[in-house]
């Protein structure tokens, strides 16, 4: 069994297995465990979160497994509040919209250099070689174009932020037909 | 222990087999995935997944950059390379302690010192070890024919830059060497980007005998052990066993004595591997390469000494010494490993991705399963084919085999097709249970294995 105090980092997959079998076996949708700076998020196959603080609680996850979803999440100290552990998932779509996503793993940055305005900004509207922002990848940086038209309706990323390889950055509704 | 947050740059079970690791020194993990792995079994077990590149290698587990980004963008302190992809790329290793990265692995100039055959091979003989007869470098058919005859035919023809089994071509008659010289350079050339040949005398009755070696930041190296992977198809090894059996004390002791000789002189850091092939004619044993990374069969090492190897690894990286000396050394058994792939031996061992409508792996005392598999998972199309290590122990070698045998004959998987009725059928054979083989053996076995599915 789980031992009182234990950091979810010190669970063992037999423990982690353990906690998605007796969820299996209940009647309840999911179960979020927070212990200081660490949670865990367990949910049933069809759960999609109501974790109001996860920016991916509400993705649609592709039905890959037939195992209950399972979310690991851990706070660094050290790691600023923008940068949320996130368990590399797929985009966040929301109807009507299509995403732009990043093309890369690294640093997303919405402006041209510091202090200068963003290159977008929701309301703003964009055509397919517009350049959203930047990634910086070990010191170069790759401009990010929206490859879509449409009106930004949502941004999805902070400036500075790391983003992983396909995470959404902007929403954009497409033009009405 | 000042590493804190390792960054797994790899996949499948070996990405399994470090975070496991890391969990139980009380390390924090994230592991890189493409996008073929996000719903993989590492990245639900990793503190967390970070996804740097489509499924294409050459975009996510090759690209250098992308996985510092990864390693910089998490706050994670020290690297994991596991072994295949950057395992044994020095610019890898370079760039990591560039950015403040621990490499969990050796100094970038141990892996290029050791990743060319041909310097490798001198190295080794400066050091009074023996290696194969063989031409120094064959920069053209007619080099290459020289050296054939000088050392006598047959004859390997390998690459420089070699790894893995490409490149290597047998070469019998003299006649056949121009053909093969263009195939092995054409490949060669295509897996390495170097067309660089040698020639080594090839040894028809030979077991491939490696050492496993621990070597710190202080200059302390030893061995580990050895085991035997004289079983391999198409040069890519299909069982593994340790100890190395009936060999006599004495060798045992000379071959450990000169993996040990290696990893001192370069003064090699963190967990290795030294080859030797054994000429069983004669019982001279001869250095072939240097793997600059943890292995694949590690686990057999691991069943017979209780030595946890990764941690091991994680602890130099970190720059503690040696926890132990030779001495403490306890080998205790025999074990063996089986490498399932995900490959149809029915049907010209072909690959076969595919998703896994049942997995049920045998379980039982001293059985050990290396897997990042489950039911419902889809095997892509894009990696290495394995799917599961399984490793047995036994008091002794035929406990061991009994062990496997059953175990195999337990292990059910669905959906796809696997390598266990080939690996049932080898642990069946008579030679195979006498210890009777060399490293042709498997492939003249194929004939008879071809011949019993058809009966």
């Amino acid at each position: 069994m789980i031992e009182k105090d234990k950091l979810i980092t010190q669970l063992t997959v037999d423990e982690l297995l353990e906690i998605l079998n007796l969820l299996e076996k209940s009647d309840f949708d999911f179960l979020r465990l927070e212990a200081g700076d660490i949670k865990l998020t367990v949910g049933k196959k069809g759960y999609h979160g109501g974790d109001d603080e996860s920016p991916q609680a509400s993705s649609a996850r592709p039905p890959a497994s037939s195992q209950p979803d399972l979310k690991v999440e851990t706070k660094a100290p050290e790691t600023s509040g923008t940068q949320r552990a996130a368990t590399a998932e797929a985009p966040v779509v929301k109807e009507g919209t299509v995403p732009i996503v990043a093309p890369m793993v690294g640093t997303f940055y919405t402006t041209p250099e510091p202090g200068a305005p963003p290159f977008v900004k929701t309301g703003d509207s964009v055509a397919a070689s517009t350049t959203v922002g930047l990634i910086e990848v070990m010191k170069v940086f790759n401009a990010v174009t929206s490859r879509v038209n449409g009106i930004i309706v949502e941004t999805c990323v902070e400036n500075g932020q790391f983003v992983e390889y396909g995470q959404t950055l902007f929403l954009v509704k497409p033009p009405a037909h | 222990m000042d590493i804190s947050r390792v960054l797994v740059a790899n996949r499948g079970e070996i990405a399994l087999r470090v975070i496991k690791a890391c969990r139980d020194l009380g390390i924090e993990s994230v592991v890189a995935v493409s996008e073929a792995d996000r719903e993989s079994l590492p990245a639900r077990m990793a503190d967390r997944a970070v996804c740097i590149g489509p499924a294409r290698s050459s975009e996510s587990y090759l690209k250098i950059d992308a996985i510092i980004a990864a390693a910089l963008g998490t706050k994670s302190n020290a690297v994991h390379p596991g072994y295949g992809f950057l395992a044994e790329e020095p610019e890898f290793a370079e760039a990591c302690a560039k950015h403040g990265l621990r490499f969990i692995g050796p100094r970038a100039d141990s892996i290029r010192q050791m990743g060319n055959k041909l310097a490798a091979r001198s190295l080794a003989s400066e050091y009074g070890i023996p290696v194969v007869p063989g031409s120094k470098k064959a920069a053209n058919v007619n080099q290459a024919l020289a050296a054939a005859e000088e050392v006598g035919l047959p004859v390997l023809l390998k690459a420089a830059a070699g790894g893995g089994g490409r490149g290597i071509k047998i070469v019998n008659e003299a006649s056949e060497l121009q053909r093969a010289f263009e195939t092995s350079a054409a490949e060669a050339r295509a897996a390495f980007g170097d067309e660089t040949l040698y020639i080594e005398r090839y040894l028809p009755n030979a077991r491939h005998i490696e050492v496993q070696v621990l070597g710190d930041q202080f200059g302390s190296a030893i061995h580990v052990g050895e085991r035997d992977c004289s079983l391999q198809r198409r040069y890519q090894k299909v069982v593994e066993e340790a100890p190395a059996y009936s060999i006599p004390d004495p060798l045992r002791k000379k071959i450990r004595k000169a993996a040990v000789t290696i990893a001192k002189n370069i003064r090699y850091e963190n967990a290795g591997t030294v080859e030797f092939i054994l000429d069983q004619d004669n019982s001279q044993f001869y250095f072939l390469e240097m793997n600059t990374r943890i292995q694949v069969e590690h686990p057999v090492t691991e069943m017979i000494t209780g030595i946890d190897l990764v941690k091991e690894q994680i602890s130099i990286a970190d720059g503690q010494r040696l926890l132990f000396k030779e001495a403490d050394i306890h080998f205790s058994g025999h074990a063996i490993e089986c490498r399932i792939t995900a490959e149809s031996p029915q049907h010209g061992f072909r690959p076969y991705p595919g998703r896994i409508h049942e997995w049920r792996p045998p379980e039982g005392t001293d059985i050990r399963i290396d897997s990042h598999c489950f039911r419902g998972y889809s095997v892509p199309p894009f990696y290495d084919s394995l799917l599961a290590k399984l490793i047995v122990r036994g008091v002794d070698r035929k406990e061991a085999i009994g062990r496997m045998q059953q175990a195999l004959a337990a292990f059910r998987v669905d959906g796809i097709d696997t390598t266990i009725p080939f690996l049932r059928f080898l642990l069946n054979q008579p030679d195979y249970l006498a210890g009777e083989v060399n490293t042709g053996w498997v492939e003249n076995q194929l004939e008879q294995f071809a011949f019993n599915l058809r009966e």
